[in-house]
């Protein structure tokens, strides 16, 4: 295979990057992490939003995705294969997150409010630390805080959809999901969003109705 | 015209651009129809936000880090070319020499083992022949040292006393020498102690 320099790499299409990197060419690596570092940070960050944990999940899906890029077939879209494994990598966070998540609010088994009040707690008002601030500054926006009210499985389809401009058919080939199921969550997302953006109806955003 | 209002799920097909036989009935009602028509606009608001979200820089060096732990994998016949590539000349002319040689060389040396392999005797005589020439000489070698070194008589004990003699001589040798080091040692130290 011919030498390929950087600037040649920038012009080169997925596949033929990939089958650089298949013969070992580090460049061609490099060049994969830089086309798709942004946008697969993108959608970890907006599934868990928490920066620095965005960044070790990024990190971790690049290093499965390029440890394994001998597998990787050609037949399909490169990206959807690594979105798939950025999304894979998010969801198994937040599953793993959810098990050892304890309520603030008291125990789900408190049968009456005293015993509701000594099962809760609460946390120190520490000030914002610059990452949170940062934090805010990025995912503070009236439609990053609804997109972050939904399901993460809706998430993940809605942000493909409309963020990665993915076709129905790539986000099922992506998320492994039947197109029927990746329409359903698109159509309830959308739907999601809409209510929660309600109350700013008088800047248009949203209809005052919606018959379903 | 229809006067019941799009579900849901007609809005998602005309958001999404859908062309097909049953959404044209849909676009008229919806130009007909500004409940419908606020709907759509409303939702086609919403997706256009989303698809002005920007898209978010992790840290600077995260290729540095990945590559840290990203073994990079050549396979052997990528890495026998890389090998071979830079002695390639790199003119046409130059390059049809190199392959011009390369073929006479290769069908030379092709030829002259099998013209050897035809003749195993022949092989086995000359090898055998070189062999023992090249044993005398070192023997011959060997034995001129010995004399220049010890002198005729030790050379003439050696050879009455045999192999035995020959492996005493030798261990006698070099547990003199490594007494010789060993007290040289002793001296260097103790020199450099007093100093």
């Amino acid at each position: 295979m011919k030498q390929t320099s950087v600037l040649d790499l920038a012009n080169l299409p997925d596949a033929d990057v990939v089958a650089l990197a298949q013969h070992g060419r580090e460049p061609a690596y490099r060049e994969l992490i830089r086309r798709y570092e942004r946008p697969v940070f993108s959608l970890v960050y907006r599934m868990v939003r928490d920066r620095e944990l965005a960044e070790d999940l990024t990190q971790d899906t690049f290093i499965k995705v390029l440890s394994h890029i001998e597998k990787y077939r050609s037949e399909f879209k490169f990206s959807s294969w690594l979105f798939k494994i950025a999304n894979n990598v998010a969801i198994d966070h937040l599953r793993r997150r959810q098990l050892d998540t304890v309520s603030m609010d008291g125990s789900p088994h408190a049968t009456n409010s005293d015993l509701t009040e000594a099962t809760s707690f609460e946390l120190p008002n520490h000030d914002e630390t610059p990452l949170q601030e940062l934090e805010a500054r990025e995912l503070g926006s009236e439609i990053e805080r609804a997109i972050s009210q939904l399901r993460p499985e809706y998430r993940s389809c809605i942000l493909l959809r409309h963020v990665e401009d993915k076709s129905y058919e790539e986000i099922a080939a992506t998320l492994d999901l039947p197109l029927g199921t990746v329409k359903t969550y698109i159509h309830r997302a959308r739907h999601e969003l809409r209510k929660l953006l309600e109350h700013l109806k008088e800047d248009g955003i949203v209809p005052a109705e919606d018959p379903e | 015209m229809n006067h019941r209002h799009l579900l849901p799920n007609e809005i998602d097909l005309l958001l999404d651009g859908e062309s097909g036989f049953g959404v044209q009935p849909l676009r008229e009602h919806v130009r007909g129809c500004p409940d419908c028509q606020g709907r759509l606009d409303a939702a086609k608001r919403v997706a256009s936000r989303l698809s002005e979200l920007p898209l978010i820089a992790p840290r600077y060096g995260l290729a540095d880090r990945v590559m840290a732990q990203v073994p990079v994998f050549v396979p052997w016949h990528v890495s026998a070319r890389d090998t071979i590539t830079p002695y390639i000349p790199t003119g046409r002319v130059a390059r049809l020499a190199a392959a011009g040689v390369t073929a006479v060389a290769g069908t030379l040396i092709t030829g002259g083992s099998l013209w050897l392999a035809a003749r195993g005797d022949l092989v086995a005589m000359v090898t055998g022949l070189a062999g023992e020439s090249m044993q005398s000489a070192a023997a011959d070698a060997l034995g001129t040292l010995v004399v220049a070194v010890f002198g005729p008589q030790v050379v003439t004990v050696m050879q009455q006393l045999g192999p035995m003699g020959l492996a005493a001589a030798a261990g006698g040798f070099a547990a003199a020498a490594l007494t010789t080091v060993a007290g040289l040692r002793h001296v260097a130290i103790t020199t450099r102690a007093r100093s």
